[in-house]
């Protein structure tokens, strides 16, 4: 039975992601975002049959057990462009590096202000990275997955409906440097809003969202330290 | 082989890469994640070329093609947690919304900035 059980979750979840995926290419637009989209269909249809979440938690830990060397993948794209790399590497190394100071920062700061309970401030912190990176920042320092990853996907739809406006108003017209602020700003979501603009952006945009993704985690033990005091 | 049994091997590859950096992490008490200390021994070996693209990159391009399939499992967590938007939404909203701003203006003014200065007559 239990088996059975799994074998349907992982299917209704196969189903869900391609159900949201097709509405997602039909329609184009930012809120219809394939993570919450999917994620949405699948808790409805949970609710719908009266399976409680723990009928899904084994289905989850088999499916999610790509996510390492899917990561791990990462490193191709960036090995294939360590050409580009090289030749942008101070604005590269300077945009990223300021771009996350900020994000984190900015999170822990305007959450202390605000007053907002501790483990929500340790979901809130990795907000602008992608979701493998996230995750594995609040498993080691503490904080919620699941809060986590809704934060992650607040804030690459606001960032991909947003961002690229925000960039034009304020004079920031490189390809570079637009790339850069997507893909640090609002990780895989704003990665595909800056493949609309252009190769040169995306490029770039999916180059920070590794960079960001792994000079986050690198800083996080310091940060989080400094901000949250435990 | 068949592109798919080389999908397969070549996950496996990556999956031993992720198995090294999490032993890597557990002898050295590093307070970093076992696939992110993965991602870099992997580029560490194509840097060194004790592994070639050839040998991966069908794989990595496979999962990160469907990357967030994977992330739709991490997110129906959430139905345990919808008193937190009830309670938080507004205060939550504020964070994100002014976190992000600053940070987009942060990221493309300081990359424009170093972009520009570096070549000052082209375009």
């Amino acid at each position: 039975m239990q088996l059975l059980t799994t074998a349907f979750c992982m299917v209704l979840t196969l189903g869900a992601y391609h159900l949201a995926k097709t509405l997602n290419l039909k329609y184009r637009h930012p809120l219809l975002n394939v993570v919450l989209l999917g994620a949405t269909f699948v808790i409805a249809a949970l609710l719908a049959l009266g399976l409680p979440y723990q009928a899904y938690a084994p289905a989850r830990s088999l499916m999610t057990a790509l996510l390492g060397p899917a990561t791990v993948g990462l490193a191709v794209p960036l090995f294939r462009n360590r050409e580009l790399v090289r030749r942008h590497a101070p604005a590269i190394l300077a945009g990223i590096g300021l771009g996350t100071l900020t994000s984190v920062l900015s999170a822990g700061w305007l959450a202390a202000l605000v007053g907002l309970p501790h483990d929500i401030v340790l979901s809130l912190l990795p907000r602008s990275v992608t979701i493998p990176f996230a995750v594995e920042i609040v498993k080691l320092h503490g904080g919620s997955q699941a809060l986590a990853s809704a934060f992650v996907v607040a804030t690459g739809t606001l960032g991909s409906v947003l961002g690229a406006t925000l960039l034009t108003w304020t004079g920031v017209r490189d390809p570079v440097a637009r790339g850069l602020a997507l893909g640090t700003a609002a990780h895989g979501q704003g990665t595909a809003m800056a493949f609309a603009e252009g190769p040169d952006q995306g490029t770039m945009a999916g180059l920070a969202l590794t960079l960001a993704g792994i000079t986050t985690t690198l800083l996080a033990p310091l940060l989080i330290r400094l901000l949250v005091p435990a | 082989m068949g592109k798919a049994v080389r999908v397969i091997a070549q996950i496996g590859v990556l999956a031993l890469f992720q198995l090294l950096g999490l032993r890597l992490a557990a002898v050295t008490h590093l307070p970093i994640p076992g696939n992110v200390l993965g991602l870099l021994l992997l580029y560490l070996a194509l840097q060194a070329g004790l592994v070639q693209l050839k040998h991966i990159q069908e794989g990595a391009d496979f999962l990160l093609r469907n990357l967030v399939f994977f992330f739709i499992p991490v997110a129906v967590d959430l139905m345990n947690w919808g008193g937190v938007f009830r309670q938080y939404g507004f205060r939550l909203a504020l964070v994100i919304g002014v976190g992000s701003v600053l940070t987009f203006l942060v990221t493309g003014h300081a990359s424009q900035w170093l972009q520009r200065r570096r070549q000052p007559c082209s375009s």
